[in-house]
């Protein structure tokens, strides 16, 4: 009891999985075969049918040629009998029929004859009648020799039973294949019977089974074919699919490949839709950049909070409207369509300009129109980015407004120093000029004016370069004249320097040397400034030294610098007074009566020089017997700094000598 | 043929001193006298140089830079304009403004020399003498040319 729920479930199982083709192949072949089967039945009982008419036939044959091989005899025996009353020949012309006409009916009536018994009384009518034949002959031959009357009615006689028997046997003959008749018919019908109703029974297994295969069909294949079709227009809806039941045959798989399709399309769309609402929410969420859409005539599609911040309409105030209205009125006729104008030919347009907001304040803009297309290339609309760049335009023109301020403050200062420069001079000209007059003319002079004269002179110059000085030293602080830096040889620098202090030093009674580095030495100096730096030095040596010594101009290369010195035979600085040196108007000795001249500024200005192209600046006294002064100047080296070896050991002197 | 250029001939050549500063053009005046200028103008009012330049036609302009109301440079630009082409105008430029800057601007706004002030006198008087036979030998190849053309 507990298999046949079983065996019930899995019949209609291997049904469904067996593969279409034999699905087919099953639901047309079945009543095919059947149809088959029945013609076959059909054939067969008409078959029968003419068998047993054939039978019929035969029997009728074999009674007419027994009842001729009858009368034959019968026409024969009449025949010998008149021959024997009357003698003519012409009497015997039956005999002579019967023996001619007998053996071929004999021989039909031999084939005929099938059936068994039948054929055993065939045999006796067949000598019955050999008899008969002979028995005929023979009278007729006793007849014919003139045979006496006796023998002939003896003759007779027995030939007269014999047609008798003759007679007999044809009626038994006669009965028997009746019977065979009979029997055959009986038989006939019965076969005809038998397959009328087998033909009923296959037409009605045949129309069953049609029917069947037709349930079969639409159950196994049309219901689950309008399922899939439900499927599929499920699929295209993207609802969820219902339960299929999962078959091995085709429509299975494709049922299987459907679901797994459906499944994989709504997985896709579920990312789809989460990657759009993160989109969304991203975009909805900047509030630092009006991100919105446009539809190709221009209205608005969408609206993000960084619009409704910078613009100041709310989403449900703007949609659907022309954003011509962001546009202040100077440029709302023609920007707007300009800008989509340019962004379908060049697919994107940018500007920075002026835009209106809702309450009408303006703010300066900076707006990306793109053109967007659809995969046919149709105009969709456009996506438009604006930001708020007012803050950024504001710090601009103040960074502007700083800088020309700075300008300004600097032609203010280099005006100012120039200015300065006028006013100290131009009386400082009338002043130098008149003295000069006066000195032109002093021959007619007392001496006492001459005096006066040459002092006027003499302090109105100091007068002067001490101007010049101070004016140079606060165009260096204030930064006013330009750094030119370049790439310099120190050789050139050095020889260009002792060529123009020469004459000076000279006319002093002193003597320049000029001791070259060993190497071409480059660096990265203004050639002006180191030429005034250097003068200044060798000046300010000229000024210390005694008369007939000698002044040291030199240079070498320590570590990433080139340091530039000046010797000279003078008294030196005592170590106290060596941090006073370059402080402007710190003039050690002032008032002394060594009658040096100088403003107390050249070296405080020498620093500023040097210091301004990143060098270094001091001073040290020379040991040894004869003393003297140091002073040195260092400047950075050019990249590819000294060639040649590095002089080490004029560094050691150095450091040694500048720690003294 | 060689012609000398005599004293004489310079220091009969108009000179045109223009500066707003009355003692600068005493100095000046002290010390073209001194040379023996006979013919020279003293203009402390630069908004008159112009006219003065049309009604005196100097053939020396001494030019301060440094002027309120018009500056050196716009006389410059000004001379320039007016200024016939086939006449050579020197000017010297002296001013107490000795940045490279100025000394450029002037030179190429046409001042034939310059001279920071305080300056001494002795060279003026050296680079007046010169600019002054400059002219008048420049005056005479232009006397000359045109004379042969027109013979």
């Amino acid at each position: 009891m507990a298999r046949s729920p079983q065996l019930k479930a899995r019949t209609p199982r291997i049904w469904a999985d067996l593969p279409l083709t034999v699905k087919g192949l099953v639901v047309i072949a079945l009543p095919l075969v059947i149809l088959i089967a029945s013609l076959v039945m059909l054939y067969m009982a008409f078959n029968a049918e003419s068998r047993a008419e054939e039978d019929v036939r035969r029997a009728f044959a074999i009674q007419r040629d027994m009842y001729q091989v009858h009368s034959l005899l019968a026409e024969a025996g009449g025949g010998v009998r008149e021959f024997i009353l009357t003698g003519e020949d012409r009497s015997l012309r039956t005999l002579n029929d019967a023996q001619e006409l007998l053996p071929q009916t004999l021989a039909r009536l031999d084939e005929a004859i099938e059936d068994r018994a039948v054929r055993e009384a065939y045999e006796v009518f067949l000598s019955l009648s050999d008899q008969k034949l002979d028995g005929l002959e023979q009278l007729a031959e006793i007849a014919t020799e003139g045979g006496s009357t006796g023998a002939i009615q003896q003759s007779l006689n027995s030939n007269r039973t014999v047609l008798d028997e003759l007679r007999l046997q044809i009626d038994e003959i006669q009965r028997l294949e009746q019977e065979v008749l009979d029997r055959r018919r009986a038989q006939v019908d019965a076969v005809r019977e038998l397959f009328l109703r087998l033909t009923a029974v296959s037409a009605v297994v045949g129309l069953l089974g049609s029917l069947a295969a037709v349930f079969l069909f639409s159950t196994g294949i049309v219901r689950r074919v309008h399922l899939l079709e439900a499927s599929a227009e499920r699929l295209e809806r993207g609802e969820p699919l219902p339960a299929f039941p999962d078959d091995a045959d085709e429509i299975g798989q494709l049922a299987g490949k459907l679901d797994r399709a459906s499944a994989l399309l709504r997985a896709r769309e579920s990312d789809l839709r989460e990657s759009e609402e993160r989109f969304r929410l991203v975009v909805e969420g900047v509030r630092d950049y009006g991100i919105f859409a446009l539809t190709p005539e221009g209205r608005v599609a969408t609206w993000n909070m960084g619009a409704e911040r910078t613009k100041g309409w709310k989403a449900d105030e703007i949609l659907g409207e022309y954003f011509g209205r962001f546009y202040p009125e100077e440029t709302r006729d023609y920007l707007p369509e300009a800008m989509l104008g340019r962004a379908r030919r060049d697919g994107r347009a940018e500007d920075e300009g002026w835009r209106v907001r809702k309450d009408g304040a303006r703010f300066w803009a900076n707006v990306v129109v793109t053109a967007l297309y659809d995969e046919n290339g149709a105009l969709k609309g456009y996506a438009k980015v604006t930001r708020d760049m007012t803050e950024r335009k504001r710090s601009e023109e103040a960074l502007r407004a700083a800088q020309k301020e700075a300008v300004a403050a600097n032609e203010a200062k280099s005006d100012f120093l120039s200015r300065t420069s006028h006013e100290l001079r131009t009386p400082m000209s009338a002043i130098l000029g008149f003295a000069q007059m006066l000195e032109l003319d002093q021959d007619g002079f007392h001496e006492r004016h001459r005096v006066a004269v040459g002092q006027i002179l003499k302090a109105g110059r100091h007068l002067l370069s001490l101007i010049d000085d101070l004016l140079d030293i606060s165009s260096i602080e204030a930064g006013g004249e330009d750094l030119k830096v370049e790439r310099l040889e120190i050789e050139k620098l050095l020889t260009e320097a002792r060529d123009l202090a020469q004459p000076l030093l000279n006319a002093a009674g002193l003597q320049l040397d000029l001791e070259q580095p060993e190497q071409t030495v480059w660096v990265l100096a203004d050639q002006r400034r180191v030429t005034q730096v250097t003068l200044n030095l060798l000046s300010n040596a000229g000024k210390y030294s005694p008369a007939d010594s000698r002044v040291r101009l030199s240079a070498r290369v320590i570590e990433d610098k080139a340091v530039i010195e000046v010797e000279d035979e003078g008294p030196g600085v005592s170590d106290e007074n060596i941090p006073r040196l370059f402080t402007p108007f710190d003039r050690l000795g002032k008032g002394g009566t060594n009658g040096v001249k100088g403003t107390g500024l050249g070296l405080a200005l020498s620093k500023r020089l040097v210091e301004s192209m990143g060098g270094e600046i001091g001073f040290y006294n020379r040991e040894g017997s004869g003393g003297g002064s140091v002073f040195w100047f260092s400047l950075p080296l050019a990249g590819d700094g000294a060639q040649g070896p590095r002089a080490g050991t004029a560094a050691r002197a150095y450091s040694t000598e500048g720690s003294a | 043929m060689t012609e000398v250029v005599t004293s004489n001939s310079i220091q009969s050549r108009r000179i045109l001193v223009i500066d707003d500063e009355e003692a600068n053009l005493l100095l000046l005046r002290t010390l073209l006298e001194r040379e023996g200028y006979a013919n020279v103008r003293y203009l402390s009012d630069p908004t008159k140089a112009v006219e003065e330049l049309i009604d005196f036609e100097p053939h020396l302009i001494l030019l301060d830079l440094m002027m309120p109301q018009l500056d050196g440079y716009q006389l410059l630009e000004a001379f320039r304009r007016q200024a016939s082409p086939d006449r050579f105008l020197p000017v010297l430029v002296l001013t107490a403004d000795k940045t490279i800057e100025a000394r450029r601007r002037a030179l190429a706004l046409g001042a034939k020399d310059f001279l920071s002030k305080p300056f001494d006198v002795i060279e003026i008087g050296l680079r007046i003498a010169n600019l002054l036979e400059t002219q008048i030998l420049y005056e005479r190849l232009e006397a000359r040319q045109s004379n042969g053309s027109a013979s």
